[in-house]
């Protein structure tokens, strides 16, 4: 039986704040074709649960490490992704280094980089290290799903 | 229009919370995540917030009872603060956390100060009626409703 919320359709029915109806980018959106897989980096559990949940709602098979050692160790250890989604601020090895080595090692996989927030400097530097795309938290289907559908369509091309 | 007058209440509750500006869409996206085979997922997620939050504002305490204030230190709780709040859509705690940053940036203690014990004025309360919502969504008891589709 699904838990006791109000559906998403009951929150449609209500609106919220008064603002009107109207139709939420949702990972429901997209239907992927190929298998996908995903890497989460994020030293904070619940918010990689968070993001690893939003990855796995869109059909990506998705593991989560809690930092940037452990990320380098398994990609070293022959594991591939299809796209890394790797927090700024980790613990153990910071998420700029673990993003260079990553790259270092070969690595040509989407890497999408997140933090609570960006400076102008931070995200250069990002940037700079090897990820291909910025997101502020929370990662959102609006950054994900075209992401993903690129993804996708690159296997469907082949 | 709900029927069964305990998820009216729950309806109209949640209604609250965001139309009180305490929640935003974030939190519907985590709601989406929710299904049979991850029934409690929204409360397990909210429950690690309470403890990383728990934990960052022990941290932001003691930092401030430091003088001279460590700007970088706070600036660098803060900003773990704000990334955990944007997470589960908690709007009015991470709008207090922004603003604490830009007083750590402008090197104004008092206003960190000030900011900070507003912040965990809009957490307690955030929390308070939060736990008070799933108390009542594990009264209200499981709902009939389609899975979600994989």
């Amino acid at each position: 039986m699904a838990p006791a919320f109000p559906s998403g359709d009951d929150w449609t029915n209500f609106g919220i704040g008064g603002r009107p109806n109207y139709k939420r980018f949702s990972f429901r959106d997209i239907v992927l074709r190929n298998r996908l897989t995903a890497l989460v980096v994020d030293g904070v559990n619940f918010c990689r649960m968070v993001e690893e949940g939003f990855l796995r709602a869109c059909g990506v098979e998705t593991q989560g490490v809690d930092n940037g050692d452990a990320a380098v160790e398994l990609i070293a250890s022959g594991a591939k992704f299809d796209l890394i989604v790797i927090d700024m601020y980790l613990p153990i090895l910071d998420g700029l280094e673990t993003t260079r080595r990553i790259r270092a090692m070969g690595t040509r996989c989407k890497m999408v980089g997140v933090s609570a927030s960006f400076s102008e400097r931070d995200g250069q530097a990002f940037l700079a290290a090897g990820v291909d795309a910025l997101s502020e938290k929370p990662l959102s289907p609006e950054i994900l799903v075209p992401i993903l559908r690129e993804l996708d369509g690159q296997y469907s091309s082949i | 229009m709900e029927r069964n007058p305990l998820r009216r209440q729950l309806q109209i509750m949640r209604k609250s919370l965001f139309d009180q500006g305490y929640l935003d869409e974030q939190f519907v996206q985590l709601e989406e995540l929710q299904d049979d085979s991850n029934p409690n997922f929204v409360e397990e997620v909210v429950t690690l917030y309470y403890r990383d939050s728990a934990r960052l504002i022990l941290n932001l305490e003691q930092a401030l009872e430091r003088k001279p204030y460590n700007f970088n230190k706070l600036d660098a709780y803060m900003h773990q603060f704000k990334g955990s709040s944007s997470s589960i859509g908690a709007k009015k705690v991470k709008a207090e956390s922004t603003l604490f940053r830009e007083y750590c940036k402008s090197g104004n203690g008092e206003g960190c100060m000030r900011c900070f014990q507003q912040l965990k004025k809009e957490y307690a309360t955030l929390r308070k009626k939060l736990e008070a919502y799933f108390q009542l969504a594990r009264q209200a008891g499981p709902m009939e409703t389609a899975c979600r589709p994989k």
